[in-house]
């Protein structure tokens, strides 16, 4: 009897747990077909706020911002990530602990002071150079730099899940380094590069504050569009924004926990 | 330029062929070390000054126990390792320095080493592919080894639907396919069960034998190597301590090591000679044909005779049977003479088989006996 009230209470808990984090989306979700004006009352299904979307320039440019942020800086973060990884693989056996550590810290660090380091950085870069002035360029750059050791890690955690000996068998098998690398490594550890991208994408389009402090006046991207807005208080729209957020960051975290989880070979 | 030996062309050697026909062609396979050393970190000596020759369609075997230096030697020979100094040269080639991939030099891991991206076939074209050779002489290739192994059925599989002897034998197929000058294995059956294990002795012997192709073959296990071999190299931290085909390593070891590793336990060390081959050891007097002038004396289980009762005589001990294990074809004793015991080895040809605690008489042949250096 005992046994079974345990089993109860804490699928009862399990239930609460998923009520908290799943109810607020569906209250947006549902928010966004409401054909009336206010949050207050659902009236009746309509997708006139996904209309109004569609028609206003400053959210289209959000989105293409947004997804131009997200897929450069996901691909960038990926080459330099997959090469790190490898680099970090090869060299395990040597004192590179520290290195790896360096390379975590950003990620450790509170978004915030990120987000204001990276600024001054570019301010003062700019105001001697010229360049990097404020805008999606900047962006890439810092959203870059806290993908990387995400890539990094995923591609490092797959080499070392790898038989060592398979590196040899290449050599022996008279692949010169470059065959090396594209006949045995990218394809050995494609699962994972794909993978890492879809993560390094979500975390893209996830992020405000560090898109907050680097952006420019014209490279405002979606979350960034919806705190101005929210200043004026939630309009309908939003929820039609934040549903469609929701929708691209789910399927981007499905496709990278697929990619992950497939039987890796 | 060699005929491929995979083709069912002149290449072709049967089983019984002799065995130094197209010695020019085969030439290119022998292989030369000279002076090899290989220290891993402050401490570790793997390779001590190795100087080794190996013929060209040879069967070598490398054995040794862990640590001893035989995979480093393999290792070296592959390119995955370079000697701290020394030389090594295959057909008179010196390619101390040549990248692993560019050596015509091919080997079968202990892992296997299978590559897990892609299926059985990509498996066995890899090399070839790496070559640069077109599909349709890869296609053709990859057939005829699948067709020499008869692993026929499982080329169109995954590499992990395979168990652990079909991978065992795909990894042997992927390296002969190249047709390398020289094949190496690196304990390729040391993770099958026995009896896989014998049977892929004998697989292994047959290829090696068809092909002509120069094996090196690393083993800890000395059975294994004696069945394979036609010369064996005993190593032991670093040093070749003996190289010689199987039946002079076991029946004649150099040293105490040698005879030990090959499984010897009946040796004695030598307190006094005298004229005519009379050794005194705490068994008592042998008389020993043999000119050798070592420490040791090494008495053979096998070559020991028994005789009931007490019948003292030339090269004769009494002794006590102090324990008797009976195997069916044949039993194992210990012998206890004075305060030291023998082991002896006798078949069963369906006679007396002393009993524990019977007294014996053992006798041993002179030139059975052999001497040997510490």
């Amino acid at each position: 009897m005992k046994k079974r009230t345990l089993r109860r209470g804490l699928t009862a808990i399990w239930w609460l747990i998923l009520i908290f984090l799943y109810l607020p989306l569906a209250v947006v979700v549902l928010f966004s077909f409401n054909s009336a004006n206010s949050a207050a009352s659902f009236t009746g299904v309509s997708l006139r706020w996904y209309k109004r979307l569609m028609g206003n320039e400053e959210i289209l440019s959000a989105l293409s911002n947004s997804l131009i942020l997200a897929i450069v800086s996901s691909a960038v973060a990926l080459v330099i990530g997959c090469l790190i990884g490898y680099g970090m693989y090869r060299h395990r056996h040597r004192k590179l602990g520290w290195l790896i550590v360096l390379i975590y810290l950003p990620i450790v660090l509170p978004d915030i002071v990120f987000g204001i380091s990276e600024m001054a950085f570019f301010v003062q870069i700019h105001r001697m150079t010229g360049l990097l002035q404020p805008g999606l360029g900047t962006m890439i750059i810092a959203h870059v730099t806290f993908q990387i050791p995400f890539v990094a890690l995923i591609v490092y955690s797959r080499f070392v899940g790898l038989d060592p000996t398979l590196f040899e068998a290449a050599k022996d098998l008279y692949a010169s380094p470059a065959q090396r690398a594209f006949h045995f490594m990218l394809p050995t550890i494609k699962p994972a590069l794909i993978s890492a991208f879809f993560l390094s994408f979500t975390l893209s389009v996830d992020d405000f504050v560090i898109s907050f402090f680097t952006a420019g006046p014209d490279s405002a991207t979606l979350p960034i569009y919806i705190w101005g807005a929210i200043k004026k208080g939630v309009s309908p729209e939003i929820n039609a924004i934040a549903t469609l957020m929701i929708g691209a960051v789910t399927i981007a975290a499905i496709l990278s926990l697929l990619f992950s989880h497939r039987r890796q070979p | 330029m060699t005929p491929s030996p995979l083709a069912p062309e002149p290449g072709t050697r049967e089983p019984d062929a002799p065995r130094d026909t197209d010695n020019a062609a085969r030439e290119a396979s022998s292989i030369e070390l000279l002076g090899l050393h290989k220290r891993f970190g402050k401490d570790t000596v793997a390779l001590d000054g190795v100087d080794l020759t190996i013929r060209a369609g040879e069967f070598f075997t490398l054995l040794g126990p862990s640590g001893c230096g035989k995979t480093t030697l393999l290792r070296i020979l592959a390119g995955l390792e370079e000697p701290d100094s020394g030389s090594l040269k295959i057909g008179g080639l010196d390619i101390t320095d040549t990248p692993p991939h560019k050596r015509s030099v091919n080997t079968v891991f202990q892992s296997y080493a299978l590559f897990p991206h892609l299926s059985v076939r990509d498996n066995l074209a890899f090399g070839l592919r790496m070559l640069g050779l077109p599909a349709a002489e890869r296609e053709a290739r990859v057939a005829r080894i699948a067709e020499f192994i008869q692993l026929n059925d499982l080329v169109d599989r995954k590499v992990d639907q395979l168990s652990g002897g079909q991978r065992q034998r795909i990894a042997l197929a992927r390296a002969l396919v190249c047709e390398p000058d020289v094949l190496l294995l690196d304990e390729p059956l040391s993770a099958l069960d026995a009896g896989l294990r014998s049977q892929l002795q004998v697989e292994l012997l047959r290829v090696q034998k068809r092909l002509g192709m120069t094996f090196v073959f690393v083993t800890h296990d000395q059975q294994e190597a004696m069945v394979m071999s036609d010369r064996i190299a005993v190593l032991d931290s670093g040093n070749i301590q003996q190289v010689g085909p199987p039946r002079e390593v076991y029946e004649r070891p150099v040293n105490a090591f040698v005879a030990r590793f090959m499984g010897h336990d009946n040796l004695f060390p030598i307190t006094r000679r005298a004229e005519g081959g009379w050794l005194t050891t705490e068994l008592g007097d042998l008389r020993c044909d043999g000119e050798g002038a070592g420490d040791l004396l090494l008495i053979r289980p096998e070559t020991l005779d028994l005789l009931p009762g007490e019948q003292p005589g030339e090269n004769r001990l009494l002794a006590t049977v102090g324990e008797r294990l009976y195997r069916g074809s044949h039993a194992e004793y210990r012998l206890d003479i004075g305060q030291t015991s023998l082991q002896a080895t006798v078949n069963n040809r369906g006679r007396h088989l002393p009993e524990v605690g019977e007294r014996i008489t053992v006798t041993v042949a002179a030139d059975d006996l052999v001497t040997l250096g510490k």
